[in-house]
């Protein structure tokens, strides 16, 4: 009997908990997903502001993928609609969450990972909080007691914010990379990927299937983080999940980055002008894949054309 | 791979959790089996490989407590039955025989320690002096990987030792029993430092979970939990950017920097005993206690009575009494007592003590001249108390100062907390040259400017921080004068309805999930006390 007593008590309290956190996550899911909503990444996450169904692409990795695609460039040349949803320091449990958050309201065709994040480090533990911190948005967004007020805590969410920049991020500064292309020597070494990276790019993978979306691996051009080793490793990935890749550091003639005017912070990311050319080579390569439709004229993306007269203004501005 | 890195860590926890499951579910001879396992795997988890230094010491430990009882019984047969000076005699010639295995058991054991925790601080500071004299040759520096824990399992060993060669304990047959005693994993990285006897014997009986014992040290995990989490993590913001760079900020920041440091350490290294205690508490072991409200301390001696117990207690045992009772010690003491009286007369002989005392309490903290600094200015504190105690009695009596009275009292507390600070700045600063620099400055560079303009709550911590560092201290000030006065809360929660019960449970764990310095823009704190 006290063995029933005591595990009916467990369960009580268990379930008690269990609302307890339920409760406080809804109370601490941020209301918007603006700058000033408290929500983690909110450039990357101005894609749930988008309206339904009405993005063709999406950029997906780490600070690689907000520095060099730039959505709007391939709307002014091609009429694509696209979303960058990089963030700084991205790992593959997190790409994963934000694929899911995408595929609740978007179908893109084209899901482009940046292939920088599939070498990410991260572990089951990353994995377990992500998944949990995902039923209990308390505890990701548990900070927000600092700037919540009481009138947020009954308002439904509603996420209408998008990036003007649809998740880019404009950098203009030139810092030149110290190596030239030699740091693409080529190698027969593979650099293996770690096994839960793997599994997650299987998952990213599945989850693209799932919803009818094709993913293309895109190494963007880095002289700091890139190199033949991981291009072969991401090369035998891609054949082993038949996935196209497209490794932008050894198409140097189609991608003429200059190292000296093109990257931001001497190799690592790409500024304004390597995005640019990466954007271009890009918008080419989705053009003949056939699968995207030109929607430039199309009265329910005109908002599209205001953004990037926004966005040239803003080019503009920086004398550009 | 499975690898944990602090308590807290959600790996640490799993392991516990399978362990409690496992321990609650097995019979009693596979419950030891199932602790030990946990311990090893504790412990290779962190350490890989370095665990053969544990199970090196282990078995060493073993096989020399045996040999000593060995030594002794012989003896006891061989002067049974003999005359006073014979037996006197066979005695001295068994005395001298013990005390060598007890000398190659200390340099087996601390010899190790000192050889990987020690062996590169000597060679830097040789080759600095050899630099010094002109001298082109250099040592070679080591860099050894030092097995988790050696600082607190080795003191354990060498009690141990001790206590078999003073005869308080017969020296254990139980390999099994001597091995959970070395390694049981709740206090593995930091502690307490167990006796034997404290623990050993609880540890082997294993004894049955019970649903109480359960849920009170669930209770202090929790707590242990929200100090580490909601106090030590939060203050790692402020403490990371002022002792990086001191040179950027003013006396004002420093000195809080320096409060703060304090009250981190505090929170973390109390935190986790919390933890360690409460884990072991689930179990129905009772780890001594490490931690005893150290800051209503109103000297710096009572204060190291009520930090870090376990270390204090070793050392007053295991150093202090074995100096003081030393025959040049005693010689000394007499001579001293006839010249200069009765309180000035022993306090030679122990301050000889005291020193040794200090200058090992520092190295134990860690290879560096801030430790044996720290380790020194405390020595000084506690010698200097112990010099002008008659002349502070005799002016407080001439002044009608009650010295047992609250305002007094709470000078005193203050005085001390603001003594300990300065220790613990000196401590927390690698560079002893930094240490100073940033003690200066809180003389001479004190300005209120940043809390005035504001930008006092952009060094790493905004105002909401502040807030909830303030009211989480409130809390432990409360929770500390309570205990103070007698009062066990954990007692009178568990007395109160199941819903009472559960809602402490509830508005703990909330206060961690809500107020936890965790998640983006946060940097754990790595556990200090493990690094020593």
């Amino acid at each position: 009997m006290i063995y029933i007593k005591r595990i009916f008590t467990v369960i009580m309290f268990t379930l008690g908990l269990a609302g307890l956190l339920i409760g406080s996550s809804y109370i601490f899911l941020p209301k918007s997903n603006g700058l000033n909503s408290g929500i983690e990444e909110f450039k990357a996450n101005g894609i749930l502001g988008e309206k339904e169904n009405s993005i063709d692409v999406l950029f997906i990795g780490d600070s690689e993928t907000y520095s060099a695609f730039i959505p709007l460039q391939l709307w002014q040349e091609k009429g694509y609609t696209s979303y960058n949803c990089g963030t700084s320091g991205q790992t593959l449990d997190y790409t994963e969450v934000m694929l899911e958050r995408t595929f609740e309201k978007q179908s893109p065709k084209v899901i482009v990972l940046e292939t920088n994040a599939i070498y990410r480090k991260f572990t089951v533990k990353n994995v377990l909080f992500t998944k949990v911190a995902d039923y209990f948005s308390v505890l990701r967004y548990h900070n927000r007691w600092k700037t919540m007020k009481l009138d947020e805590i009954n308002k439904p969410a509603e996420y209408t914010f998008t990036d003007e920049c649809k998740g880019y991020r404009l950098k203009t500064l030139a810092k030149p990379a110290v190596k030239d292309n030699s740091y693409m020597s080529p190698t027969d070494k593979i650099l293996p990927v770690e096994k839960i990276n793997r599994q997650s790019v299987e998952k990213i993978k599945k989850l693209c299937d799932e919803n009818g979306a094709k993913l293309i691996f895109v190494s963007t051009p880095s002289t700091k983080n890139w190199n033949y080793m991981r291009h072969n490793g991401i090369a035998a990935l891609a054949k082993d999940l038949e996935c196209e890749y497209i490794d932008l550091n050894l198409l140097t003639s189609e991608v003429p980055v200059d190292w000296k005017s093109d990257t931001v912070d001497k190799g690592d990311h790409m500024n304004y002008f390597g995005a640019k050319k990466v954007t271009s080579f890009l918008a080419e390569y989705l053009e003949n894949t056939a699968l995207l439709t030109d929607k430039r004229g199309n009265p329910d993306y005109e908002n599209w054309d205001k953004a990037l007269d926004a966005f040239n203004k803003m080019l503009s501005e920086q004398h550009i | 791979m499975f690898s944990i890195t602090t308590y807290f860590s959600a790996e640490a926890l799993l392991l516990l959790l399978v362990t409690v499951v496992l321990y609650a579910c097995l019979p009693q001879k596979a419950r030891r089996y199932v602790l030990l396992l946990s311990s090893y795997i504790f412990f290779f988890s962190i350490s890989g490989k370095l665990l053969a230094f544990l199970l090196f010491s282990t078995l060493s430990v073993h096989h020399i407590g045996l040999w000593l009882s060995t030594v002794q019984n012989e003896c006891s047969i061989s002067t049974k039955g003999l005359e006073r000076d014979k037996r006197k005699a066979l005695n001295a010639v068994y005395q001298k025989k013990q005390r060598r295995i007890m000398t190659f058991a200390c340099i087996l054991h601390i010899g190790l320690l000192v050889l990987l925790k020690y062996t590169p601080f000597f060679s830097q500071n040789i080759n600095a002096l050899l630099g010094l004299l002109g001298l082109q040759f250099r040592i070679p520096v080591p860099k050894f990987l030092i097995p988790i824990g050696i600082s607190f399992y080795t003191l354990q060993a060498v009690a141990y030792l001790f206590d078999v060669y003073r005869k308080k304990i017969p020296a254990d047959k139980n390999l099994l029993r001597l091995a959970l005693f070395m390694s049981f994993f709740p206090q593995l990285m930091e502690g307490p430092i167990c006796r034997y006897s404290d623990t050993a014997e609880a540890l082997y009986e294993a004894p049955k979970m019970r649903y109480d014992n359960f849920v009170l040290g669930a209770q202090r995990i929790l707590f242990g939990v929200m100090k580490k989490l909601v106090i030590a993590d939060r203050l790692n913001l402020l403490i990371q950017n002022v002792y990086g760079e001191p040179t950027k900020y003013d006396g004002f920041v420093i000195a809080l920097s320096a409060v703060g440091y304090t009250f981190q350490l505090y929170a973390d290294f109390s935190g986790t005993m919390d933890l360690v205690i409460g884990a072991a508490q689930m179990f129905g072991i009772n780890l001594p206690e490490n931690f005893k409200r150290p800051f209503f301390s109103t000297t710096i001696s009572e204060f190291w009575k009520r930090w870090h117990i376990t270390l204090g207690t070793w050392f007053k045992d295991y150093i202090f009494f074995p100096v003081s009772m030393s025959k040049p010690m005693k010689k000394l003491t007499t001579k001293a007592r006839k010249k200069l009286g009765n309180h000035y007369g022993p306090l030679i002989a122990g301050s000889v003590s005291l020193f040794c005392v200090w200058f090992c309490n520092g190295l134990w903290h860690g290879a560096g001249w801030n430790y044996i600094f720290f380790g020194m200015y405390h020595f000084l504190l506690i010698l200097s108390g112990n010099i002008t105690e008659p002349v502070v009695v005799k002016i407080t009596q001439k002044l009608k100062i009650n010295r047992s009275a609250f305002p007094y009292r709470c000078v005193q507390i203050i005085r001390t907390f603001i003594l300990v600070c300065f220790g613990e700045m000196f401590f927390r600063q690698e560079s002893l040259k930094l240490g100073f620099k940033m003690f200066g400055k809180i003389f001479t560079d004190f300005t209120l400017k940043t809390l005035k303009d504001g930008s006092f709550f952009k060094f790493g911590l905004d105002r909401h921080d502040y807030l909830i560092i303030i009211v989480s201290a409130a809390l432990l000030f409360i929770i500390g004068i309570l205990q103070e006065k007698g009062i066990c809360i954990r007692s009178s929660i568990a007395k109160k309805n199941i819903a009472v019960q559960f809602a402490i449970f509830y508005a703990l764990i909330l206060f961690i999930i809500i107020f936890g310095a965790y998640g983006a823009g946060y940097v754990p704190l790595d556990p200090i006390y493990a690094g020593f």
